[in-house]
């Protein structure tokens, strides 16, 4: 009778996994994974799914409304397609990507150096660069402005120590892509910094010993296995520029409109959240297809060398 | 066995190489000379500075002091990209983001090589290595262990390099793919009639392989000797030990010549080779054998079986003398003791099978 | 003539970022006590929704102290959307909202957003304005005229702002917005993006007044003059101190449109030819006023459980030192109505009144019609942004 008790004692844990799943979802919430990952999912839901929804929902409302509980319309994409917003989303798309193309050519060279030149220095170096983040872009950028306006730090030195006269340097196409430069510069470097420290460096010597020159080494070996960070920076800066609002404003004098002024404009000046929220959608469908496309462009398993 | 003849002058000669970091010498004033189509292999534990020297002999390091000499020309300066040799890592270091075939043709690619005569060479090399033609477009990360160190090698072939350089690749996988691929690697060896120069911290692995061993021990070599010699007559308690799993018994030798067991007392026969004072007396666990009692063997020792260990082919006993030593004694499968475990036993070998050193050589 | 966004409110200068670091901190710290106040019932707790200058700790501080209250105050990025919030429930959170003058009388208090204030407690203090502002202020009135919606206090003129070192007062009033729009002047002047002043006067140098429906004639019409103003612009920019900037290091001589408000602090800073002007002969319908100007309108939100402190806050502002505390906010200076009163008046400087231009206010006042309505605002806005985006070409 001793061992009966025993066995009794035993049971529930044995039979609670022996009897048939109680009704699915109640295990299925059981599960540690699931639990666990429930935080961050209602988070993402609250903070991120939602107000997305709700901008899509915006979208299809009457223009100048305040409700989403209006009959659907197509009039915002309607209005949009047939006044000069593609103006605004070529300028954003032209900028991103010289700013994305611009950023890969500065930030190789630098990312290179912190992995594998640097060593210790490397820290003081990053922080260095992510210490102006600390810093509000605006207020970046209002920075740069009496650096480059005329008779500001730099036509002010020139004129100074060298007699050279300068007109302002601000309020141009160019003075909006250094801008967006310098803004999403870190975005860049960054990711490229761990896409270039996972290139195992016996990859490189192997390359190296089968006979490849360094440009060789750099071309077959550096970069095609940097490419996960590469991409990735290059996604989050285009993304990201493609995005501005301060650069064009601040140092570009709005000589070209970049799409997120279109927006901030239907939202504020224009009272006119539906077709603020029309061209939200819009830009972000635009951004969302080229990620797509390029992430699934590379294997990223097959560059990640699942083995 | 494809050993030299003719070769008057060697193909790599090592003079007094010497590599420092901090001060402490990885590798030791080594001098070496390795002949035309030799397979020699450096064995040796980790930290012994066997990859240290194989990355100088590449060319990824400089040495420190010494010549390194290829066909008599110092090529100390030359760096790796520009040697006629080639190396497969230990990782395999191959390309991830290439197929098979683009990881072999890689050498040629960087010579410039046309791709057709490219495609040609990798699928000669996929037919020599046994891979099927269809492994051409294969993705190097969908190979299976032994698939990938045969591409590894492939690569490392079209390079045709003159001295072909291996750093303990095989170590990352299982025993018995390790086991088939040893061989492979030989048949290639004598295909190819390249020189190959092999590391390794597995002896077993270097005696499969080689024309000539050198064990390495903290920067230095030890013994250099054909595989035979290494095994045979090993000149240091540290070779036999690395050998594998052996008795050491701590003994002292008398002026008799006989030795003392220092922890039983018990008096063995030893080979007349060391002097007297305290010794270290090595038996392979092959040379014991179970005896029915004393006269059968010319030493023998009685204790209790504690333990049975089957290894495939062979069968190991832990045999227990007093409350301190252990003995290995190794038999093949159709010689296994019949007896209980923990009944008395007696065991014994010959004392032209024991191996004897003075303490505190090289240990 | 207002700060009308967000971000342009971080861009200002340092001084204003760390005056508003300490505003929000302390609006942070107000949050923090508000469970403990909401048990005593909103006796001690105070918010306020503004325009800048009511926020400054200047004016909120001695109040906190004599009043033992907490006062937490945001600053507004723009009229409508502050409209939109207090339609959308806000008025659950506020006590005291600041406003341009039409706002109250238009739409706050027809839909019921706002509570009329006591006359009894506030009727005497109309004896401080200055005459064009004396009781029965229109602005400051319900519709039907019994009721009093709130207190006047800053205002200002807007026009453009010239450097009379190249463009001389007289010429710039005769020759009106004409002078911008000369092929000249292309690459002498930037555009102060705050849209809807813009537009008001875009219409204005068109020929018409904004505060009507337009016909399809206008509209066109609209539509080439803003065209110009925006092609010929040598930059567009919504940081009345970046346009400043350019005007002192001689890169621009032209702000369209201009008010006191944008050009008072670069004259208190030195540079007193850069001077807002309000050109004459405007549009006959608007009897020849050729400006326009905002008049702000404090009220009390109707807050279903209202702070007894908001009234107070009203009287507070009313006092001379708080006038010119208000008046002298950072970042802006602007006249005040109460100015009718010597105890206000002696409060400012000879150089604080040039600042904003005193000598020349009434006259500046007299040539602007009032800030109202623009009926036909999303069509005009909508024309504006599309010149903005097409400038490039």
């Amino acid at each position: 009778m001793a061992q009966a008790t025993g066995i009794v004692t035993i049971t529930p844990g044995q039979s609670a996994r022996a009897a048939p799943e109680p009704s699915g979802w109640r295990a299925w919430l059981r599960q540690p994974g699931v639990l666990t990952a429930l935080p961050m999912a209602l988070l993402m839901l609250t903070g991120f799914v939602a107000p997305l929804l709700l901008v899509v929902a915006f979208a299809f409302m009457p223009p100048q409304s305040f409700s989403i509980l209006q009959p659907p319309t197509l009039a915002n994409f309607q209005e949009i397609f047939a006044n000069s917003f593609y103006r605004s989303f070529l300028a954003s798309l032209y900028l991103a990507a010289a700013t994305t193309l611009i950023c890969m050519v500065v930030c190789y060279p630098v990312a290179y150096a912190m992995v594998r030149v640097f060593g210790r220095v490397a820290g003081v170096l990053a922080l260095l660069i992510t210490a102006p983040l600390f810093v509000a872009d605006n207020l970046r950028l209002v920075g740069w402005m009496l650096f480059l306006v005329k008779g500001g730090v730099l036509s002010g030195a020139l004129q100074a120590w060298f007699g050279i006269a300068t007109d302002s340097m601000l309020y141009t196409v160019s003075a909006t892509l250094f801008g967006l430069v310098y803004t999403y510069l870190p975005f860049m470097l960054f990711p490229m910094i761990m896409g270039i420290a996972m290139v195992p460096l016996e990859m490189r010597e192997a390359a190296f010993d089968l006979g490849a020159t360094r440009w060789q080494v750099l071309k077959e070996v550096d970069i095609p296995l940097a490419m996960p960070g590469i991409l990735i920076g290059a996604l989050m800066t285009f993304i990201l520029a493609a995005g501005a609002l301060s650069e064009p404003r601040i140092l570009g004098g709005s000589s070209v409109v970049m799409i997120a002024q279109d927006i901030q404009n239907e939202f504020t000046f224009a009272q006119n959240w539906p077709k603020g929220s029309a061209l939200s959608v819009l830009m972000i469908l635009v951004a969302g297809v080229l990620a797509v496309t390029l992430l699934r462009r590379i294997d990223l398993d097959g560059i990640f060398g699942r083995r | 066995m494809v050993t030299t003849e003719a070769a008057a002058q060697p193909i790599l000669q090592l003079r007094a190489i010497e590599k420092v970091f901090d001060q402490f010498a990885a590798v030791d004033r080594i001098t070496l000379d390795i002949q035309e189509g030799e397979f020699f292999t450096i064995v040796g534990p980790s930290g012994s500075g066997k990859t240290t020297m194989v990355r100088m002999l590449v060319g990824m390091d400089k040495p420190t002091r010494g010549d390194i000499l290829l066909r008599g020309r110092r090529i100390n300066d030359v760096p790796a990209n520009r040697r006629p040799t080639c190396m497969v890592f230990q990782s395999l270091a191959l390309f991830p983001h290439r197929t098979v075939g683009q990881n072999i043709e890689f050498p040629l690619k960087i010579r410039g090589v046309d791709p057709a005569l490219r495609k040609k060479r990798a699928l000669e090399l996929l037919a020599q290595l046994r891979l099927p033609d269809h492994y051409y477009n294969k993705a190097v990360t969908q190979c299976s262990g032994g698939e990938r160190q045969r591409v590894a090698l492939a690569r490392a072939l079209a390079f045709d390099p003159e001295i072909l350089f291996f750093d303990e690749p095989l170590s990352a996988l299982d025993y018995k793919l390790r086991k088939v691929l040893e061989k492979e690697l030989k048949d290639i060896h004598r295909q190819t009639g390249k020189t190959f120069v092999y590391i390794t911290h597995s002896l077993e692995e270097a005696m499969v392989m080689s024309d000539r061993i050198g064990v390495m021990n903290r920067g230095r070599f030890v013994q250099v000797g054909t595989p035979n010699e290494i095994y045979g007559s090993p000149t240091t308690r540290f070779v036999s030990e690395f050998m594998g799993e052996v008795n050491i018994l701590d003994v002292t030798v008398g002026p008799d010549g006989t030795a003392t067991d220092d922890v039983t007392g018990a008096r063995y026969l030893v080979p007349a080779s060391a002097g007297a004072g305290p010794c270290s007396l090595v038996i392979r666990p092959e040379s014991l054998r179970f005896v029915a009692g004393p006269g059968q063997a010319q030493n023998v020792v009685t204790g209790t079986v504690y333990n049975e260990y089957l290894l495939g082919s062979r069968v190991q006993y832990q045999i227990r003398v007093g409350e301190k030593q252990v003995l290995l004694l190794e038999n093949l499968r159709d010689q296994r003791y019949e007896g209980d475990l923990d009944s008395p036993v007696t065991a014994g070998w010959d004392t032209g099978d024991s191996m004897i050193f003075p303490k505190g050589l090289l240990q | 003539m207002k700060r009308k966004n967000l971000l342009q409110s971080f861009s200002a200068s340092r001084r204003e970022l760390l005056r508003r670091s300490a505003a929000l901190a302390g609006g942070i710290a107000a949050a923090s006590a508000l469970p403990r106040a909401a048990l005593a019932a909103r006796e001690n707790e105070l918010t306020v929704y503004c325009w800048e200058g009511y926020n400054s700790d200047k004016v909120l501080d001695p109040f906190r102290t004599e009043f033992d209250c907490d006062v937490r105050a945001q600053g507004l990025i723009s009229d409508p959307d502050a409209v939109n919030q207090l339609r959308a429930g806000d008025t659950r959170i506020w006590d005291v909202i600041n406003l341009n003058n039409s706002w109250g009388r238009r739409q706050l208090y027809p839909e019921n957003l706002i509570v009329p204030l006591d006359q009894e407690r506030f009727r005497p203090h109309w004896d401080m304005m200055l005459p064009e502002f004396k009781w029965p202020y229109h602005w400051a009135m319900s519709e039907d005229g019994k009721e009093l919606l709130g207190n006047i206090q800053r205002f200002g003129p807007s026009g453009m702002n010239v450097d009379t070192n190249v463009i001389s007062v007289e010429m710039a009033e005769d020759q009106g917005y004409n002078l911008i729009l000369e092929d000249d002047f292309a690459g002498k002047y930037a555009v102060l993006k705050y849209d809807d002043w813009a537009i008001m006067h875009t219409a204005l140098a068109a020929g018409f007044s904004p505060f009507r429906k337009l016909t399809e004639d206008e509209i066109g019409r609209f539509e080439q003059v803003m065209r110009k103003v925006i092609t010929n612009a040598a930059f567009v920019s919504d940081d009345m101190n970046a346009i400043a900037l350019g005007v002192i290091n001689g890169s621009i001589s032209a702000s369209f449109p201009g008010s006191v408000y944008t050009v008072s602090t670069a004259r208190f800073d030195g540079n007193p030819h850069f001077t807002c002007v309000v050109p004459k002969n405007g549009p006959a319908e608007l009897g020849g006023k050729n400006g326009v100007c905002w008049m702000e309108l404090t009220s009390l939100v109707n807050n279903p459980q209202l702070s007894p402190r908001g009234a107070d806050f009203l009287e507070y502002v009313l006092r001379p030192e708080v006038c010119k505390n208000v008046a002298f906010a950072e970042g802006t200076f602007n006249p005040v109505a109460q100015m009718g009163d010597p105890r206000v008046m002696e409060q400012f400087s000879t150089e604080e009144l040039d600042a904003f231009q005193w000598d020349r206010m009434p006259e500046l006042m007299a040539r602007c019609a009032d800030f109202d309505d623009i009926p036909d605002y999303p069509k005009l806005h909508a024309i504006f942004t599309t010149a903005l985006r097409e400038k490039g070409v």
